[in-house]
């Protein structure tokens, strides 16, 4: 096994772990924490698999963000952080058959994929640099790119219009 | 950016920056003078229009993202007109309403904006952005009318179901990226030719861009959204969107079916057949229903859509398509004046936010206000497609592109579902000339300039359809390579 396998099952392992906590945790707070875990082991993920924007977007939008968010709204929301009704009901050996059957068949699936086991060719140059001359370049993206900051403009037009009232 | 570029998205980059300047303007003009804005809005739309006649021309930009052809030129004009239309019918009536306020021109310039890029896309990451472009403007003004409660229910049914297609039309790009490794059209069309697109894949993005654009231009079964916005946005909104919203959603539909999937046309025919028989029917049978003339209105452009998707069905043969593009072009055109036409004519009868909206208030229009009566019996056989109107011209040309294509059994639907619109079209007619009544209606320079506007268009160019068709002949869609 080299050192990149390794890195990919303990975070894949925290991920599942992690994931698995935030389902199955009584108490809310802790759930949205495991969130976070989650989160971080994807960005994990993403480095290890040289997508570098990305485990940084992850980190800074999902965990910097969004889970933060959810933190708030918990702790604003709910005054009692505890979960007393039952976390289950009488359905779930159904549902944990379906889930593991599609599993399996996505498993399946994979395994039947030409580059099922191929090495991952690796990237030339630096992908971060890439990508933002790719955004600014008007042989690539940019107007997409300008395009999209008009639509925010207009958007935050309508937003401030509405609030305002 | 090269000189071409520019060139390509010249009317674009000047209506954005004219947008961004009016909201500085606005800031700086007194409440009681908002209507300044709406002149200078209309200022702006009517510079570009000019430019754009006095630049017309072939250029194709940003490596092939956008094109400005014949195709594109014509819906850029199209779109011009809908927004001076547009200001038109709002100036007076956002006064009456207490809602007058400077962003409802920016928005509606952005909005116009997202359809000029619709039409000129040839990239589906392009068409997406300018989708958005188009409709975050459209939530904003459903909802102008805030607090009012039709009004806040019309955006935000509009925006939730809004998002919900154009999340459609995201995965349907992302499954047509994945089948094909592009997202250009060119670059899709070199794929499914070389082979090396996988098609199962290319086929469920095609359906699922289908999906999401049926949502704007209010195909059946998309339409659930159409007769609730319509009728509690404010009406000087419904008569925009109504009109520029579906041309846009035609633009990029016309555009992407017809360049990058003709390869799929064997199994897209029949699921557009199927989807143009439905709107036909389903459109025309429930407006009869309808006592709510918004409401019936809202329906009958469903209709509408069903129509202009009819010529469209048989997209994949290379003799069928120019005649049904130009045909769609044509009528879209007509649709544009007639429906700014009636519902002008609704403007000036609504007295209050959401009052005096029902058919039966129109009955006697015709004793008291004979013009504006026989301008609203002008529009309704329009939609009909009777002489003397453009309907009737459009229709002509929608079912000479149908019958070209071969689609025999959908245009006997047409013909049939269009006698049964004649019901409740003429039953407008009937309450405004055979019933007694008191209307009142608003006198507005500006809202019965558009209505007198509208049915001179109606008129003329039905007697004189060969130049516009002339025009819509011409306005050939960039060859893709």
């Amino acid at each position: 096994m080299t050192a990149e396998q390794i890195i990919f099952y303990i975070a894949t392992g925290f991920i599942l772990v992690s994931a698995l906590m935030v389902v199955t945790t009584r108490n809310l707070i802790h759930a949205a924490l495991w969130l976070v875990a989650t989160l971080f082991g994807v960005a994990v993920v993403y480095a290890t698999l040289d997508a570098s924007f990305l485990a940084v977007v992850q980190v800074v939008v999902y965990i910097g963000a969004i889970a933060i968010m959810f933190i708030f709204a918990v702790m604003l929301t709910k005054r009692n952080l505890l979960d007393h009704v039952p976390q289950t009901n009488s359905n779930w050996p159904w549902a944990a058959g379906i889930a593991a059957l599609t599993g399996a068949g996505l498993l399946y699936t994979a395994s039947q994929l030409s580059t099922f086991g191929a090495q991952r060719p690796a990237l030339s140059g630096d992908a971060l640099m890439n990508l933002g001359k790719a955004l600014v370049s008007p042989d690539a993206f940019v107007l997409p790119f300008e395009v999209a900051s008009i639509l925010l403009l207009a958007a935050l037009i309508g937003a401030v219009y509405l609030a305002k009232k | 950016m090269t000189q071409t570029d520019f060139f390509t998205l010249l009317p674009a980059i000047l209506l954005t920056l004219w947008a961004c300047a009016l909201l500085l303007v606005d800031v700086f003009t007194p409440g009681a003078h908002k209507g300044r804005t709406a002149f200078l809005a209309a200022l702006g739309l009517a510079f570009t229009l000019g430019v754009t006649f006095l630049q017309p021309g072939e250029y194709t930009g940003f490596n092939g993202m956008v094109v400005r052809d014949g195709f594109a030129n014509f819906l850029i004009s199209l779109f011009l007109l809908t927004g001076l239309l547009g200001v038109a019918v709002a100036y007076g009536y956002l006064r009456r309403m207490g809602i007058e306020r400077g962003e409802y021109y920016s928005l509606m310039l952005f909005s116009i904006v997202g359809m000029m890029l619709m039409a000129q896309a040839t990239d589906l990451l392009v068409i997406f952005i300018a989708l958005e472009l188009l409709s975050i403007p459209l939530y904003v003004l459903a909802a102008f009318a805030y607090p009012n409660t039709a009004s806040e229910e019309a955006g935000l049914k509009y925006f939730l179901l809004g998002a919900f297609s154009t999340g459609f039309v995201v995965y349907g790009i992302a499954l047509t990226f994945g089948a094909t490794g592009a997202t250009s059209i060119a670059a899709i069309v070199a794929a499914t030719a070389a082979g090396v697109a996988n098609k199962a894949l290319l086929l469920s993005g095609a359906a699922l861009i289908l999906v999401g654009l049926g949502f704007k231009t209010a195909l059946v079964p998309f339409h659930m959204w159409t007769p609730d916005v319509y009728q509690g946005a404010p009406t000087s909104v419904t008569a925009f969107m109504a009109a520029g919203a579906k041309a846009a959603g035609f633009a990029a539909l016309i555009r992407v079916f017809s360049s990058a999937f003709p390869a799929l046309a064997a199994d897209l025919t029949p699921i557009l057949w199927a989807l143009a028989a439905l709107t036909m029917i389903l459109g025309n049978l429930v407006a009869i229903a309808q006592s709510d003339i918004k409401r019936m209105l809202a329906y009958s452009s469903i209709a509408q859509a069903g129509y202009i998707l009819m010529a469209f069905v048989a997209f994949g043969s290379d003799l069928a398509r120019p005649v049904a593009i130009s045909a769609a072009l044509f009528y879209l055109v007509a649709y544009t004046v007639s429906s700014f036409g009636a519902w002008g004519v609704v403007i000036s009868l609504e007295k209050e936010q959401g009052k005096d909206l029902q058919i039966a208030d129109y009955a006697g229009l015709g004793k008291k206000f004979p013009w504006l009566a026989a301008a609203m019996t002008l529009f309704m056989l329009s939609f009909t497609g009777l002489p003397p109107t453009i309907g009737l011209i459009g229709k002509l040309y929608l079912f000479r592109a149908a019958l070209q294509g071969g689609l025999y059994w959908l245009a006997i639907i047409g013909v049939v579902t269009s006698l049964i619109s004649a019901f409740y079209y003429l039953r407008v007619v009937l309450t405004m000339y055979m019933k007694d009544g008191q209307p009142d209606v608003a006198r507005e320079t500006w809202l019965t300039a558009t209505i007198v506007f509208s049915a001179l268009a109606t008129v003329i160019i039905s007697l004189f359809p060969a130049p516009l068709f002339d025009w819509a002949s011409r306005a050939l869609l960039m060859v893709m390579k």
